[in-house]
């Protein structure tokens, strides 16, 4: 018998003429973990979804086709009557939660169930230490990292004990830290005997799979076992995914490509007798020192800065540094280490409690955020948080128009701004009916009109598929080129090597390292100790002795 | 973030039915007097059951709140209401004794309540007070729902902080203009926190779905609470002394102006 089983599934959303699956079919074995990768808009999450029957009685459209799950066709059946069979995981870990704390959490789905008190107790137990997260009973979830929180919604779906687990985007807005967590809690399960369905687009999460699929346009496309699909890069980039970059180089220089761990890489590399090259390696310390020289005056200044949030909650802590216009700086370290605090201080948002911080010299602590508006631009993380307006020009011509700009160059500049993110032709489009990652370029664009020197912006690739997170970044490494200071905060490692030169760590509310991007990488306890793991490409250049930043630098440095 | 603390204290291990009961009786008691005296007696009981409650360290969050809230009651209803003795007189504003007074028996009115108020969250879990409207008779989902909007009023919170902060920073300045300009300024924020509430309520509905909300007609609970000497004598006490107070009203004492 079969876990799942689908059958040429269509789908159009209520209001919609685009079909979101497409004569989709599908099956999956018992006890089998499967991957599901594909770009935004492939029709993942509409899949899972259906899945437990949230698709078409939650949300209504035009239905056909046949699923069955462990056997059974489900199409009448509706959520409630599916949950001891197959529970879902959403990505978004912050609305699932609800509960007071930790175990309270974890007994709501056996209270519905109608579970006597003693077996609720005894879920409970059984789920929390599946997910590690014994001892946290009495825990209020909003107190738990966001790692933890997406465990927690885990264990809530475990206590059902279903028999088949969906997770949507599970990792999505967590650190590196919480992704990995998540992805040994997924192998755990497994080896528990849980059939387990993974929609992920990192492909680090896809190496232990048993067989990855990848859907495009709402059907499947591709399957295989992981060993054969995650050495085509060609394939997995025409999809979303970023290539699993130790594949990706061993093919660039026509070695096998089945050691796909850090280990047997060195191995073959010492046995073929692959080296880093000293006089590549040295021509780009000097490209890295050139450009620190080539930077223009002091546009950031912060001096002992220290900010105290109500309550008495320490956030930041002797905070100094001095940001140079033309720089491209990433601040990065764990949910909660200060990061979107201390980036709050560049443009005015929030005052120092003790210490001053100086924008283009001037102390933040007598300008109005509106005046510093024009100066240091920020973009929030989540561009639903600020669009409003019924047009994309208007969105973008909102900044320009309350900074006082005059009306005749708003125009000009609200078209340079949209030309400037690829957005050009969209002026009469309504926002809303964007993919996310064309918001994100408004969001982008609406700060860019106002022309500020510096650009802020906190997680700009979260929720974006590889395509479109290379492609903001691309649109960021263009504006620093042309002279805009450019600062990011992120949790994405990748993107800090291959676009930021210099990285900020931040650790509880200090410093812990800042420095160009290749200096700090290669101090790879450090960051291990603040829970930031390096990419695996890195860290194979740092076992070699050498920091290689990208799969470029590595491809020009090896050699033999 | 949230109200609710954690403790062990003779308000925590209530019956959830006898804390929404005891409540209500608090906001009764707060109406009984308009004397500020009186009132005045009526707050040191409920800021005594708030020590018993090991609250304080919530009240010392809103101590500001409350005083602020204090003055500006004491100041609307004396030029508001017109008493015998006149204290002060400027054009049209005057002020009385008794307006004086009855305006400060009402500020510390409101601050009884809010003190009842912050009591009741910093005792109860938002399941202890869903469980507790279920056996006042409720169907499950509504006091869920009920109970969940107290639940959800800190993340709304935090997100549209956020939203504001957004705007902020594209320049939107919310603090001049005439009224109908400021009004109008606020549709940058609204559309964005409109959207954030239903894409918020359309997620946790489907979470709730997905954890079997709504499977069983009935269900069960893992929290238990019984009802014990305690709660009976509690709810007893305080009843006694509304009924005194209800008396002592009766017969004059502690009132100002004929009035709630």
């Amino acid at each position: 018998m079969k876990a799942i089983e689908v059958n040429a599934l269509n789908f159009v959303y209520k209001g919609r003429t685009r079909k979101a699956l497409d004569g989709l079919d599908f099956e999956q074995e018992q006890g089998e973990m499967v991957v599901l990768m594909g770009h935004t808009g492939a029709g993942k999450s509409t899949f899972s979804r259906c899945l437990n029957g949230l698709i078409p009685h939650f949300h209504k459209g035009n239905y056909s086709g046949e699923i069955r799950i462990l056997g059974n066709p489900i199409m009448d059946k509706r959520v409630h009557d599916l949950v001891d069979q197959i529970g879902l995981v959403f990505q978004d870990f912050e609305s699932q939660l609800f509960s007071t704390n930790v175990e309270l959490e974890v007994a709501f789905g056996p209270e519905n169930l109608c579970l006597p008190r003693e077996e609720i107790s005894e879920r409970i137990d059984d789920a929390l230490q599946l997910v590690r997260l014994k001892g946290f009973q009495r825990r209020e979830p909003a107190s738990l990292s966001g790692g933890e929180k997406q465990r927690l919604a885990i264990a809530s779906i475990l206590a059902i004990r279903p028999k088949i687990v969906v997770m949507d985007e599970p990792t999505t807005d967590l650190d590196p830290q919480g992704k990995l967590e998540i992805f040994s809690v997924a192998r755990l399960l497994r080896s528990e005997g849980y059939t387990i369905l993974f929609i992920e687009h990192e492909a680090e999460a896809a190496m232990e799979a048993d067989k990855i699929v990848i859907m495009d346009e709402g059907k499947v496309v591709r399957e295989g076992k992981p060993c054969e699909l995650l050495k085509d890069s060609q394939l997995l980039e025409n999809h979303g995914i970023r290539p699993p970059q130790i594949a990706e180089l061993l093919e660039e220089i026509n070695e096998p490509t089945i050691p796909i761990t850090m280990e047997e890489t060195l191995k073959v590399f010492e046995q073929r007798d692959w080296k880093i090259s000293d006089e590549n390696y040295m021509a780009l310390l000097k490209k890295d020192e050139q450009r620190q020289k080539g930077y223009g005056k002091k546009i950031i200044e912060v001096k002992d800065l220290e900010y105290v949030y109500p309550g008495n909650i320490k956030a930041l802590d002797s905070i100094s540094l001095e940001i140079r216009e033309g720089e491209f700086l990433a601040i990065i370290g764990q949910n909660g280490s200060g990061k979107t605090t201390l980036a709050k201080h560049f443009n005015g948002l929030l005052k120092p409690s003790k210490g001053e911080v100086r924008i283009a010299g001037e102390d933040t602590k007598r300008k109005q955020v509106s005046e510093l508006g024009k100066i240091v631009g920020y973009v929030f993380q989540n561009p639903d948080h600020q669009i409003f307006a019924d047009t994309v020009e208007d969105e973008v011509a909102f900044g320009p128009r309350n900074l006082g700009i005059p009306r005749d160059k708003i125009s000009l500049f609200v078209e340079d701004a949209l030309k400037e993110v690829g957005l050009e032709g969209y002026e009469r489009y309504d926002p809303f009916s964007l993919t996310k990652g064309e918001r994100q370029r408004v969001a982008v664009a609406s700060i860019l009109a106002v022309r500020p020197r510096v650009v802020i912006l906190d997680e700009p690739t979260t929720g974006l598929d590889y395509r479109e997170q290379k492609s903001i970044m691309e649109l960021l490494q263009n504006l620093n080129r042309k002279g805009h200071t450019i600062i990011i905060i992120t949790h994405s490692l990748w993107v800090v090597a291959e676009y930021a030169k210099r990285v900020l760590v931040l650790h509880k509310g200090k410093i812990l390292l800042d420095d160009q991007t290749r200096k700090v990488f290669s101090q790879e306890e450090k960051l291990d100790q603040s829970f930031l793991r390096l990419p695996e490409i890195i860290r194979l250049s740092n076992r070699m002795g050498r920091t290689l930043l990208s799969l470029d630098e590595f491809k020009h440095c090896l050699k033999r | 973030m949230f109200i609710y603390l954690d403790k062990e204290s003779l308000l925590h291990r209530l019956h959830p039915v006898t804390k929404i009961a005891g409540l209500i009786l608090l906001f009764i008691w707060a109406m009984v007097f308009n004397h500020p005296l009186y009132i005045c007696i009526v707050f040191l009981m409920v800021f005594f059951l708030s020590i018993l409650a090991r609250s304080l360290s919530n009240l010392k969050k809103f101590w500001i709140t409350l005083i602020i809230l204090a003055f500006f009651s004491t100041l609307l209803w004396s030029f508001f209401l017109r008493g015998p003795t006149q204290l002060f007189k400027l054009g049209f504003i005057q002020i009385s004794k008794e307006s004086l007074l009855y305006g400060l028996a009402m500020g510390i009115r409101i601050d009884t309540m809010i003190v009842s108020g912050i009591i009741f969250l910093s005792t109860t879990r938002t399941e202890d007070f869903t469980q507790g409207l279920s056996s006042l008779g409720l169907p499950f989902p509504v006091s869920f729902a009920l109970s969940l909007s107290f639940r959800l009023v800190p993340t709304f919170a935090a997100t549209t902080s956020t939203i504001v902060q957004a705007q902020k920073s594209r320049g939107l300045d919310l603090e001049s203009g005439g009224l109908w300009t400021r009004i109008r300024k606020h549709i940058p924020l609204l559309i964005p926190i409109l959207i954030y509430a239903i894409r918020n309520t359309d997620l946790l509905a489907m979470a709730l779905e997905s954890k079997g909300f709504g499977f069983k007609k009935r269900r069960t609970y893992y929290l238990r609470f019984r009802s014990t000497w305690r709660d009976w004598l509690s709810l007893t006490i305080l009843a006694g002394l509304i009924g005194f107070c209800f008396y002592l009203r009766l017969n004059g004492h502690g009132v100002i102006f004929h009035r709630i």
